[in-house]
């Protein structure tokens, strides 16, 4: 399957339910080797410019931790999504930022005018997830991860004698690693991870199922630069102290939407028949009027039902019934608080020193 | 029986005393991936060959269904209401979805043999 300039693989041998499910029993290996990744000096200069399309405060990011964060244009809509992270390389400090590979162009043309040297290293480094409650055993006896290593931890470390950039993170809702490793050493790790007969690698689909579950938002669908973070329920990964910042894009209209309602809000659905709640698919009232779009939608493995992810006009009445257009039928749906899965990461520290 | 028939949706047909058994082909049921959910037709449609006639939903994307032939829908599959994945299992016999009473058998004959749709997907 095309995907973002990549050929992709939707799913492995044994289909997508059944990866799915080996990653929330085990662990499966997800080969995204297709995302940006960039290094940015560690520098005030850069950092400042930097400032005013991400919502962090940069200069004060915890070295060795990562965070969840945007690329904001001047509405406050989202460029892009992204983890960003403060690391050591070779004693040099570095952002090391990961995105997505649909948006490379827009971010990359706003990384090298804010940094001229920021470095590209997704040619020359794969990028992995390993990902599921046995990742760790997965993978402690390949790369030495130490015992306290939360989700959001971020280090240096070392396989075949290659710097490999390991951090606890994911986009499953299951505990799990990333690795960014030299492509040279790339297929050696993938092989050595695989011998481990309970683990697999697994495809684009099982990604979105379960990302969805855990209620985890995908650009394209539940972000894009007419959404901002808040409407998209994503307040929390914003620095409130910087949307005082005039130095921040959309600042303003980002503190106006945190005191008041918002026009729209990002909700959680499940079908209450077999039929499948898709991307683009019409949310309706009782009297038939439009409240609302789904924008991604799946088959949920572990609630053997279709859940969907979508945005309603504020003033619907969340407790009167909603009803999905499908196939010219009308479908009642139930909306659902999200995640649809419960989140299993590893005990998360605090945001700033 | 008659020879199995292929159409280019990728649905198969056998015929036994003027009753058409219809389902879809085991590369059909590959492409999808797992199959979660089929919406059967209703029993005792007339409809015409091309006809969408009922919806197969894989966990990659829903597929319209076509009637192979014109003629009647007289039985469907009920154990794929509980089980659609019997389909991914054994799409060419215990995955049949719909039976039909034909109404032309010329347009039976004019669909691909077994070979035919063989060089067909590897066009």
């Amino acid at each position: 399957m095309p995907f973002a300039g990549f050929n992709m693989p939707i799913n492995y041998k044994t289909g997508i339910i059944n990866e799915h499910k080996n990653v929330r029993n085990h662990s499966g290996i997800f080969d995204v080797s297709h995302m940006g990744q960039i290094l940015i000096e560690n520098n005030e200069s850069y950092l400042h410019k930097l400032e005013k399309y991400i919502p962090l405060q940069l200069k004060k990011l915890i070295k060795n931790r990562s965070h969840y964060s945007f690329l904001l244009n001047k509405d406050g809509g989202v460029i892009d999504d992204l983890i960003i992270s403060n690391i050591d390389i070779k004693d040099k400090s570095y952002l090391y930022i990961v995105y997505n590979a649909s948006r490379k162009k827009e971010d990359e043309e706003i990384f090298t005018s804010c940094a001229p040297n920021a470095e590209k290293i997704y040619k020359k480094n794969c990028l992995f997830a390993i990902q599921g409650p046995d990742s760790i055993y997965v993978l402690k006896n390949i790369i030495d991860i130490p015992n306290n290593m939360n989700f959001f931890d971020i280090l240096i470390s070392k396989y075949n004698n290659n710097e490999i950039i390991v951090s606890r993170s994911g986009y499953t809702g299951e505990d799990g690693f990333e690795l960014s490793i030299p492509n040279e050493s790339a297929e050696n790790l993938i092989t050595h991870l695989l011998k481990n007969e309970n683990t697999m690698l697994c495809g684009l689909g099982s990604r979105d199922s379960l990302r969805l579950e855990a209620g985890l938002s995908l650009y394209g669908h539940e972000l894009n630069e007419k959404i901002t973070p808040i409407e998209a329920g994503l307040s929390w990964a914003l620095d409130k102290e910087r949307l005082e910042d005039e130095n921040l894009n959309g600042n303003k209209i980002l503190s106006d939407q945190l005191k008041n309602k918002l026009s729209k809000k990002k909700i959680g659905l499940i079908s209450t028949s077999k039929s499948m709640l898709r991307d683009g698919m019409t949310l309706l009232d009782n009297n038939n009027n439009e409240v609302g779009k789904i924008t991604s939608g799946c088959f949920s493995p572990n609630l053997n039902k279709s859940i969907a992810i979508g945005y309603i006009i504020s003033e619907f009445n969340i407790d009167n019934p909603i009803f999905c257009e499908i196939r010219k039928n009308l479908e009642l749906v139930k909306i659902n608080n999200l995640p649809f899965v419960k989140k299993k990461y590893k005990k998360n520290g605090s945001i700033y020193e | 029986m008659s020879e199995k028939k292929y159409t280019k949706d990728h649905e198969w047909v056998s015929i036994v005393n003027e009753i058409a058994t219809i389902g879809i082909s085991n590369h059909a049921q590959e492409s999808l991936g797992d199959i979660v959910f089929i919406e059967l037709p209703s029993v005792g449609n007339s409809v015409k060959a091309k006809d969408e006639i009922c919806v197969v939903e894989s966990v990659k994307a829903a597929s319209d269904i076509y009637a192979p032939i014109d003629g009647e829908i007289i039985e469907v599959n009920n154990n794929l209401e509980n089980d659609a994945a019997i389909i991914n299992q054994d799409a060419e016999n215990e995955g049949w979805i719909f039976k039909m009473k034909i109404s032309d058998s010329n347009q039976y004959s004019e669909l691909m043999s077994e070979d035919e749709y063989k060089q067909f997907l590897e066009q």
